[in-house]
């Protein structure tokens, strides 16, 4: 059976391919500690907006993911890096002959599926922000009221606070204060007659009006901000509706987050990528290096050129030989054929 | 009689500059990490100038990053001597330079000490300026048109709302002055007339404050104008109204914020001295246990070194009597100047 993909690997291109190696796993290694600090900084994000994501959003799920396959990553490259080194080291490299092995196995089944899973999820996760940011917002603003309320209490400061800081004013405009009652009825006097008519002119029996709280005010505005009666354009003197409302924020929280958070998210897809095709390199480099060695009998400086392969044998081969070692038929395994495309060996290796 | 002896063979002298070489290196990273600290301090004295009148003083971090940008110099100096001190040719030349050094290592360290100490006691010149820069601020808040002023709404609202403050000392400094634009004030209201007759400048004084004195904890929604006036606002009164607005003056809130900073900076640099000491004491150990080997062509002798070669009132005597000395050669050159002219006229 013809080893798959075999190349043949004299000294130098052996010493070249152990150092080129070193600086891949390095790389690596750098790499998946990036990654593992994209995806906490997302993480941590996610923790101090969970209140704004409704909870059957499976955003979350891509950090998490990130997280274990960056943490992989490093470990494959710390390992490459010193098998690599050891590899150069007559005396340092018998004790990772045993290892070299399943360490392979462990780090492409685990890493590599990690890896794929994680980028699976950083294409396919961000279009459900979209709906998981409207159903936590419109929750958020319909609990602003509910401050004595168990469960919800902390809905007022938390969206006050997300105002402030993303510069941000409702779901998509001011405007979306106008259609929820945002001030609590424990705070209405019900023997104003204003606030009777408000309330009686809704089916709901909500206190509607058309003012927004005090987090939507926009500092650079030159006159102190306008909070009530702002779809009257003569309640307030000398508003010039020529020049550019400055008075509230005019961005909506909907989009603030969501560019924000799409931007973590394609950030980390970006370093999921690197690290996946770094990953790569490391794994087939190692292998051929591992199966270079292997065919000089573990011995580093031997003179001799070696074939480096990836599988001993074909897909059929492999099955055989897997059969044939769990089987009771005690039959010769298949003998290597030489392949054909390497140029004769220039006699054994000197032990 | 020497201060402090200790006996130093061969293998002990090594090890001494082996380990003054990697403290020295330490050290570096220390005064890296201090000029740092220096620069950070000075662009958050910066960020906020507007509110101190530009008038603060940068000395605390322009002394830092000077400390540090020094700390820097002066060890990988005595990294670089150490590591040489390990073989008698390279040490060679450096031996007429040491005792100098040291003196400057010395002074150097008073520097730093002094330094760590300024960073624990400048507080007080930051508060008197901060108060002057926030009244003024507050006073500027509505002059969004005049150039070179119209920043100062935006600035004080931002910073009562990252700082969680209101006013200079608390929220009624806000009635006292008129905050409002007359820009924005109807003047044939009957209301806004009766208020600016009401007190002798003319301005426009309000019972309010401005949005960013809200805190976002408080359950109902804030409540900015007619603070004094509970029939104003249903189920309010303001006396025992504690949520509704922030309750720091921006002037403690600051003040509080800088001295925490400074604090630590002090703190780490009184660390950063204590090392210092240390190394300059195990550099004049290494020092005079150098000069002791009395064969430099046996390197395995021992040698003894200490700090001062005779005690400290006896050290001090030669001092002194070695400043006499040159002043008395200064004379006595004169003299014998004088003395050599007079024969030759006579």
């Amino acid at each position: 059976m013809a080893p798959v993909l075999p190349l043949v690997l004299p000294l130098q291109p052996r010493i070249r391919l152990a150092q080129g190696l070193w600086l891949l796993s390095w790389l690596l290694a750098l790499a998946g500690g990036l990654t593992l600090l994209c995806s906490g900084h997302l993480l941590v994000q996610l923790w101090h907006l969970g209140t704004f994501l409704a909870p059957s959003c499976p955003f979350a799920a891509l950090p998490q993911v990130a997280l274990a396959a960056g943490a992989v990553a490093l470990g494959t490259g710390l390992v490459g890096a010193g098998a690599s080194r050891a590899s150069l080291d007559a005396a340092q490299y018998p004790p990772w002959r045993g290892v070299l092995g399943p360490l392979l196995v462990a780090s492409t089944a685990g890493g590599g599926g990690l890896l794929v899973l994680a980028l699976g999820l950083a294409l396919a996760l961000p279009g459900s922000l979209d709906i998981g940011l409207e159903e936590g917002l419109a929750t958020a603003l319909a609990h602003y009221k509910d401050t004595e309320v168990p469960g919800h209490c902390h809905a007022k400061r938390l969206l006050d606070e997300l105002q402030l800081r993303y510069h941000c004013c409702g779901r998509h405009g001011y405007k979306d204060w106008f259609g929820i009652q945002w001030v609590s009825s424990r705070y209405l006097d019900p023997n104003d007659q204003d606030v009777v008519d408000r309330i009686q002119s809704n089916v709901e029996g909500l206190y509607l009006i058309d003012g927004v709280p005090f987090s939507c005010c926009n500092p650079h505005s030159p006159r102190p901000c306008l909070q009530s009666q702002l779809s009257d354009p003569h309640a307030h003197p000398l508003f010039d509706p020529r020049q550019p409302n400055l008075n509230l924020w005019d961005q909506g929280c909907h989009g603030v987050l969501l560019g924000q958070l799409q931007g973590l998210a394609s950030t980390l897809g970006s370093m999921l990528a690197v690290t996946f095709v770094l990953q790569t390199l490391v794994l087939l480099g190692l292998r051929y290096l591992q199966t270079a060695l292997e065919g000089l009998g573990g011995v580093i400086n031997g003179e001799g050129e070696t074939q480096g392969y990836l599988f001993p044998s074909g897909l059929k081969g492999m099955l055989k030989t897997a059969w044939l070692k769990g089987g009771v038929a005690h039959r010769p395994a298949p003998e290597e054929a030489p392949s054909l495309e390497a140029p004769p060996k220039e006699g054994l290796p000197e032990a | 009689m020497a201060l402090l002896k200790v006996k130093f063979d061969q293998k002990k002298r090594v090890k001494l500059a082996q380990g003054l070489w990697l403290m020295n290196w330490l050290s570096v990273l220390a005064g890296v990490v201090i000029f740092s600290l220096g620069l950070f301090l000075k662009i958050e004295l910066r960020k906020r100038s507007e509110v101190m009148n530009n008038s603060e003083s940068h000395f605390v971090p322009n002394s830092l990053i000077g400390v540090g940008v020094l700390s820097c110099v002066f060890n990988s100096l005595a990294g670089k001597i150490c590591y040489d001190a390990l073989d008698p040719a390279k040490y060679a030349k450096w031996k007429p330079w040491l005792k100098s050094y040291l003196a400057v290592c010395v002074l150097f360290n008073i520097v730093l000490l002094l330094v760590a100490l300024c960073c624990f006691l400048l507080r007080g010149s930051l508060e008197s300026t901060l108060a002057h820069g926030l009244k003024n601020g507050m006073k500027y808040y509505r002059d969004t048109d005049t150039p070179g002023r119209c920043f100062m709404k935006k600035t004080i609202d931002m910073l009562q709302i990252e700082f969680k403050c209101c006013g200079n000392n608390g929220f009624r400094d806000w009635f006292e002055i008129q905050w409002i634009s007359n820009r924005y004030l109807d003047f044939s209201s009957k209301e806004v007339k009766d208020r600016i007759k009401s007190n002798v400048d003319g301005r426009y004084l309000v019972d309010g404050v401005p949005f960013s004195c809200c805190n976002p904890s408080s359950p109902r929604p804030c409540i900015q104008y007619q603070l004094t006036n509970n029939s104003a606002h249903y189920s309010y009164d303001h006396q025992t109204e504690e949520l509704n607005l922030w309750v720091h003056g921006c002037r403690a809130a600051l003040l509080g914020y800088y001295s925490s900073l400074m604090n630590s900076m002090g703190a780490f640099t009184l660390l950063v001295w204590l090392f210092e000491v240390t190394i300059t004491v195990g550099l004049r150990y290494l020092h005079t246990a150098l000069e002791g080997v009395s064969n430099p062509e046996d390197p395995e002798c021992e040698s003894e070194g200490w700090l001062l070669e005779k005690s400290v009132p006896e050290t001090w005597k030669a001092f002194l009597e070695s400043l006499k000395k040159l002043g008395k050669s200064n004379q006595v050159d004169a003299q014998g100047a004088d003395a050599g002219q007079a024969p030759e006229a006579g």
